[in-house]
């Protein structure tokens, strides 16, 4: 397999713009990863998008905005694991040989889809969903567990929340821009307790884009490219397995995977961009990347090492919380994010020194399963 | 009188005893499914037989919701219940006033109407504090 890397990354704006098309927000995407990488869209010979809502040739949709079309387009989804599979999705193409270079779209446009100011809804089959089920119950079970067995306390939960929005107001991509107090986080509307409004991702549209290529082509664009040292995608096992809900296995897996085929551990990692769809998720994220040991992941937040400038940032970006959480593009931007901090281009939310980064992205649900998929990619520089 | 349906066909059963959960064993390996399952699903043997589960549990974990869903109003609360049977049950949770949810509580099976749909009642299952 030959060696591959990011050539070039780029975002729209994140926020609630429903006058803006799917296919322009991915226009805005690709034009700047294509600026970024320092070719023409003309360049590309393969590409993979995902988008969740309204979905229909979503690649073909985005391109055809920047003059590319005749070429291989491949259109997948997986919940929001989507984007880390289409970034998958163009690796393999380029680690194979197939193609030399290539581009990963990661697309939402939630105001403008059928969910529009609503939360995921259950599939029509889902009887859990139907009883009641959404993804802040889910999460706030998983929190009363947190509690429990961890010592979790709100209070460490809004602390992320907190976190996560400092870091937003020092990104201008932030579709909220504001710092909060654990208080203020507390205080907000209740929504399945203990999670609360400001705990929550809000709905978002955005797209990403990188540009991949292989490490022959790279090398004439920069002297020191970004690598992608590991690519690991999987879905998840069945949850009648799980005596206790607050590991995850699926995580825990992808994480090894990823690991080894880097070859390297949670150690040498300098930053970490992952799923935190709700605040309590953050602290089981950390230790299903092992990033602390399981059932450590409270202390870890409490010693302040996921905040900038401590000792591994987690979601220096703002993350899904203050970010916001376009389902498709989050994928694809979690890989653009942890590029831009490598090359040290982050401004304001720069990690300093960042050699070793991941990025991290979960979704789906469906009864009897733990979750959809895990997608983890490992960059170096 | 409104047609009363049940929320899923197979997933429980009514009767003067209160009722059941219904769930399926399979008749190899011993692994029991709830909701039930087509075959096997851990050892992919296709004969399971029909089995009625404990009407009693222990609360694993709960959440008060605070915005309606397909069948509550806001605020409702739901949970999974753990199972003599090893076997962990989503389910809506009723709210008594006098007995405030606590993981570990014992919890009991209540089979009733959750809702109305098209003028027919929907018959469900939801968990009650002992």
């Amino acid at each position: 397999m030959r060696e591959v890397a990011v050539l070039g990354v780029g975002q729209s704006t994140f926020g609630k713009m429903p006058e803006i098309s799917a296919a322009e927000l991915g226009r805005d995407a690709v034009l700047a990863a294509v600026k970024d990488a320092g070719i023409s869209p003309r360049d590309i010979q393969v590409a993979y998008s995902s988008r969740l809502y309204d979905a229909v040739i979503t690649s073909q949709d985005v391109l055809k905005e920047v003059g590319v079309t005749s070429i291989e387009m491949i259109n997948v989804e997986n919940a929001c694991a989507g984007g880390s599979t289409a970034v998958r999705g163009v690796w393999k193409e380029i680690a194979s040989g197939h193609y030399d270079l290539g581009i990963a779209i990661g697309v939402e446009s939630m105001t403008t889809s059928p969910i529009a100011r609503k939360l995921i809804p259950p599939q029509k089959d889902d009887i859990e969903g139907q009883l009641g089920l959404t993804m802040p119950a889910l999460f706030g079970l998983l929190a009363r567990r947190q509690m429990a067995e961890c010592g979790a306390t709100p209070e460490d939960f809004a602390q992320v929340s907190v976190k996560n929005h400092h870091h937003g107001c020092l990104n201008p991509y932030a579709q909220y821009k504001k710092e909060f107090t654990v208080e203020e986080i507390l205080n907000s509307r209740m929504i399945c307790d203990p999670i609360t409004l400001l705990q929550c991702c809000p709905n978002t549209d955005g797209a990403a884009a990188v540009v991949l290529c292989s490490m022959d082509i790279a090398r004439k664009h920069t002297t020191n490219p970004v690598k992608i040292a590991a690519s690991a995608l999987l879905s998840a096992g069945y949850s009648w397995k799980r005596k206790d809900i607050t590991s995850s296995p699926l995580g825990v897996e992808t994480a090894r995977r990823a690991y080894e085929m880097a070859g390297c551990g949670p150690e040498d990692i300098d930053l970490v961009e992952l799923h935190d769809a709700f605040s309590t998720e953050e602290i089981l994220r950390y230790e299903d990347l092992g990033l602390c040991k399981p059932g450590e992941g409270v202390a870890f937040l409490r010693s302040g090492a996921p905040a900038l400038g401590g000792k591994v940032p987690v979601n220096p970006s703002g993350g899904l919380l203050s970010l916001g959480h376009p389902l498709s593009a989050s994928g694809v931007r979690v890989v653009a994010e942890v590029t831009t901090h490598l090359r040290g281009q982050a401004g304001k939310r720069q990690v300093q020194g960042a050699k070793v980064g991941l990025a991290h992205m979960l979704g789906g649900f469906a009864v009897g399963l733990e979750a959809g998929a895990c997608g983890i990619h490992i960059l170096t520089r | 009188m409104a047609e009363r349906v049940p929320i899923r066909e197979g997933t429980f059963r009514e009767g003067p005893d209160g009722g059941a959960l219904l769930a399926n064993k399979c008749k190899a390996c011993g692994q029991i499914f709830f909701p039930k399952a087509k075959l096997c699903l851990a050892c992919l043997h296709e004969e399971l037989e029909e089995v009625p589960l404990s009407k009693k549990g222990t609360l694993y974990s709960y959440t008060i919701a605070h915005m309606p869903s397909s069948f509550f109003p806001p605020p409702h609360a739901m949970g999974y219940v753990d199972l003599p049977e090893s076997v962990r049950v989503f389910a809506p949770l009723k709210i008594i006033e006098d007995k405030p949810f606590d993981v570990g509580m014992e919890m009991e099976l209540v089979i009733e109407k959750l809702g109305e749909v098209d003028e027919k009642e929907i018959i469900g299952y939801v968990f009650k504090p002992v």
